[in-house]
């Protein structure tokens, strides 16, 4: 056949604006160029018919069920299509033939986008091609092994729905559109990355989320032009507002019912394929401090346990500090008896507090991060050398005092009692400059540093949503989900804060 | 450019910090600060600092690192001397290896000498000076010297030191009402009142053979602006608490029985509240005094049966009347004895009736010793305790 093939190299440039040609040589030809060279590529020639005509299937191994493409695929064109006896025909209805009566999968498309198509295939659908047909037949035969749903290891509830999400989008889709039964309820779908194509969907409640969120949120992530998107944190560098804060402006979660009760006061949720973090916008200070289970446990113990995480918020940020300005500024603010105990404590320490507090802190630090990331059985050796160096080791040789322990120690707890892990690491960063100015400016510093954070938090904005509201812009009836909970029943309204929509949540319904 | 900026504030800001930075194993605890005026018209400084390390050691623990169970006092003596407040406070600042601290000293005692010579320089001192507290009590120590109180053998004591021993004292007397001792801030708002006299705790350091073995917080001090004047026994004390309501509790205790035979019997003080207010009669001043007091019944040596409205009554009376005498005596002696007008009814003239009071403001010394005062008590007793009816043993 003499038909002049187009040149490698212009196929490579151009594949994305070109169409199918009627040549079959030529799209196999045109295909074998751009995926030549990949073991997974599975090109496999068939004929179809009583008149054999030649097709071409192609698809990636790994990501297809086999059986899927060998039952509902193979099988019927192969063996079915012979029975058609010559009734036919050209191959265009040869083509619609196939795609109505023998593909028996659930989902079929019929392209004809050179781009598109490589897309759809390296995506996991499986390609056929008819001899004559400038079309192709796209056949949803996606089916690769992932993660099972498993119980969430990051947040961990004592009451509420275990499940978290997995890294396949589409289970994660499904488990949302699960808790959410409404045709309001939408999840739309884009790709972001010039090379990893990933998957990206944004879902929301369209009666209730602000429109001009949800375009906010579609214009910022099509701005997005990276080579890959990994994971979501990727994403949220790239939309959030601040992107110098320390402060995080986009809440994540790997629980599917808290994104969802999230959507349901009308915030926007973007979820990445390959990610089991799905993020939610816009966020507010106070809901980082927000366990899922706060909502699920009885109102009067949830609001408890608000207050006391506040407390344990401000002891991770302040309380070394306060130490700090107390043991070398201000002496009489200590009750006396504890004055003494720590003075004689401190008696053979080499160090100022300021530094001692820093040596500390840090060892901490070092510890927790080794903890990490190491292995289960190292984890235990960790463990062992850690409370060695941060406890009576350490005071036995004279390094830290007693006290200083204590307050490490405290502050380490504390740390781990805030809900969100993305602003527990905040304070945890936050915390060496308050340090560093409570040992210069004693009180001062502290007082200073902490009215410039808060000054700093009253500007951020996620999404359009002050960062401190309800509390700065105050609206004092929406302070009833903020250190404490008030009973659902008591929940009419939906927070305005976040949208002014559909701001009713329910009939009131116990007066 | 601006980052520049914020770059040298930053600088400037850290830079500025750390002058009055002082760690706090390099402070000189003072607990007990002592204040005499020596022959040679000096003013003499004696300061107890506290010895952390030794402080929480532990009583008699198990020895430690080296130094041997020497287990010295907890604490040190240290004495400096200068022409004023001012010179001898620098003078044992100089004396020391680590930096004083005041702020832990809640009391100044004052020997009786130097608070006869007036201590007005000394509060001077004290109030334009941050490290001292202002609710520091003040006392006036009496019958030994200051160096004795604090070197005061450690085997007659329950507490570790001598501060702590007499901070016990001080905190202990609310419940019994033996002496009135005023902070810093009292004494000197008392002496910012025109022609009211201060009045603070007196403590005596009991003595055996010549030495120191014990102290006893009793009765009061007596000051006539910023001088010492004399003292107020225990019982004027109480009275004087109370009308200056000031009373918290107290014990009262009647030596005679219901039917006027001898017997004890003690009774609590839980409540006393006392109006005053000024009579003018022929431009004379009168004061009518009214006291409600509350008590129950602590001890009885009679078996009186107090569930008797007769028998209550009657011990109610015999009270008011013994809380009668108590204050009538008390203002005989202010105004007689001292002149000091330490109820302050200077002051409530001036409240009740300032036209009055401008007029005689002036003259209030001269005033003072005649006024007449009209003291009604009323006394009402709650309880009798625990049991009902007295025991009647076979």
């Amino acid at each position: 056949m003499p038909h002049k093939l187009p040149d490698p190299q212009y196929v490579k440039e151009n594949y994305q604006y070109m169409t199918l040609s009627k040549e079959l040589e030529e799209n196999i030809y045109i295909f074998q160029v751009l995926l030549k060279g990949n073991n997974d590529m599975v090109f496999r020639q068939i004929s179809i018919g009583d008149k054999k005509v030649k097709a071409f299937l192609v698809y990636v191994d790994g990501m297809v069920d086999k059986l899927l493409i060998t039952r509902n695929i193979l099988e019927p064109i192969m063996i079915e299509t012979r029975k058609l006896n010559k009734i036919i025909y050209t191959n265009d209805q040869l083509f619609n033939y196939i795609n109505e009566y023998f593909i028996t999968t659930s989902e079929v498309n019929v392209k004809d986008k050179i781009g598109d198509i490589i897309d759809d295939l390296l995506s996991g659908e499986t390609i056929l091609l008819i001899d004559g047909v400038e079309k192709a037949l796209i056949i949803s035969t996606k089916g690769w092994e992932g993660r099972n749903i498993a119980e969430s290891t990051t947040e961990s509830y004592v009451r509420g729905p275990k499940e978290a999400f997995v890294e396949t989008l589409r289970i994660n889709t499904s488990m949302l559109r699960r808790r959410i039964k409404h045709p309001d309820f939408v999840i739309e779908n884009m790709k972001i990355g010039k090379y990893s194509k990933t998957d990206v969907s944004i879902a929301y409640i369209k009666s209730i989320a602000e429109d001009k969120v949800v375009q906010e949120v579609k214009k910022r992530l099509k701005k997005v032009q990276i080579d890959g998107v990994i994971d979501s944190g990727y994403l949220e560098e790239f939309i959030e507002d601040n992107p110098f804060s320390p402060f995080p402006q986009i809440a994540h979660s790997e629980k599917p019912d808290r994104v969802s009760a999230e959507i349901l006061e009308g915030k926007v949720a973007i979820l990445v394929d390959g990610s089991p973090f799905v993020l939610t916008v816009p966020a507010i200070f106070v809901q980082f401090f927000q366990a899922g289970e706060d909502y699920y446990e009885r109102y009067f113990l949830s609001s408890a346990l608000r207050v006391l995480r506040i407390i344990a918020m401000l002891t991770a940020l302040l309380f070394p500090s306060i130490y700090i300005a107390e043991t070398t500024f201000h002496q009489e603010m200590i009750p006396t008896q504890l004055a003494i105990s720590v003075a004689a404590q401190r008696e053979g320490v080499p160090f100022p507090a300021l530094l001692e507090a820093l040596f500390m802190e840090v060892t901490f630090e070092i510890l927790r991060e080794a903890g990490i990331r190491l292995p289960m059985q190292v984890g235990q050796a960790v463990s062992i050398v850690g409370g060695l160096v941060i406890g009576q080791a350490a005071v036995q040789a004279g390094l830290v005092s007693p006290a200083m322990v204590i307050v490490v120690a405290l502050t380490g707890i504390a740390s781990f009692a805030i809900p969100a892990f993305n602003i527990a690491i905040t304070f945890r960063l936050l915390r060496f400059i308050i340090m560093i100015a409570a040992g210069t400016l004693g009180f001062f510093g502290i007082i200073m540093v902490v009215m410039m954070i808060l000054a700093h938090m009253a500007s951020l904005e996620s999404f359009g949503v002050p960062y401190l509201a309800p509390m700065a812009p105050s609206k004092t009836q929406e302070l009833s989900d903020v250190l404490i909970r008030i009973p659902w029943w008591a929940k009419i309204l939906r927070p305005r804060t976040i949208q002014r929509k559909n701001i009713v949540r329910q009939e009131d319904t116990r007066g | 450019m601006k980052r520049f900026i914020i770059l040298i504030l930053t600088i400037a800001i850290l830079l500025t910090g750390c002058w009055d930075k002082r760690e706090i194993n390099q402070l000189a605890f003072v607990q007990g600060l002592g204040i005499e005026r020596g022959k040679d018209d000096m003013i003499h400084l004696i300061v107890e600092i506290l010895k952390p390390g030794l402080l929480t050691a532990g009583g008699g623990g198990t020895g430690g690192t080296g130094g041997g169970s020497a287990a010295g006092k907890p604490y040190a003596v240290f004495q400096a001397s200068g022409v004023d407040f001012a010179k001898a406070f620098a003078n044992l600042n100089d004396e020391l290896p680590r930096s004083l601290f005041m702020q832990y000293n809640e009391i100044i005692f004052l020997d009786e000498k130097f608070a006869r010579s007036g201590i007005y320089q000394t509060l001077d001192f004290m109030t334009r000076n941050p490290e001292f507290r202002r609710t520091a009590y003040i006392l006036v120590v009496t019958g030994g010297s200051i160096q004795e109180l604090f070197n005061l053998p450690s085997s007659n004591e329950l507490e570790r030191y001598p501060y702590k021993e007499v901070m016990g004292l001080i905190s202990n007397q609310a419940n019994t009402a033996s002496s009135y001792v005023s902070d810093l801030n009292e004494f000197i708002e008392t002496l910012e009142i025109p022609k009211k006299a201060p009045i603070t705790g007196r403590l005596v350091i009991v003595k055996k053979d010549g030495k120191a073995t014990g102290i006893r917080l009793s009765g009061s001090a007596v000051f006539d602006n910023d001088k010492l004047i004399g003292f107020l026994e225990e019982q004027d004390t109480k009275a004087v608490a109370t009308l200056m309501n000031k009373l918290k509790r107290s014990t009262l205790t009647l030596d005679k029985g219901l039917k006027g035979e001898k017997a004890h019997i003690s009774l609590v003080v839980t409540k006393a509240r006392t109006q005053i207010s000024p009579k003018i009669k022929d431009g004379d001043i009168s004061f009518d005094i009214k006291v409600n007091v509350e008590a129950y019944l602590n001890e009885q040596e009679t078996k009186y049966e107090l569930t008797e409205p007769e028998n209550l009554e009657k011990l109610q009376t015999m009270v008011s009347k013994k809380i009668k005498t108590a204050i009538e005596h008390a203002l005989f002696i202010l105004q007689k004895k001292y002149n000091a007008d330490v109820v302050g009814f200077v002051d409530i003239l001036h409240k009740r009736n300032p036209a009055l009071w401008k007029e005689v403001e002036k003259d209030w010394d001269k005033i003072y010793p005649d006024v007449k005062f009209n003291v009604a008590v009323k006394s009402v007793i709650k309880r009798s305790g625990l049991s009902s009816k007295p025991i009647h043993p076979r």
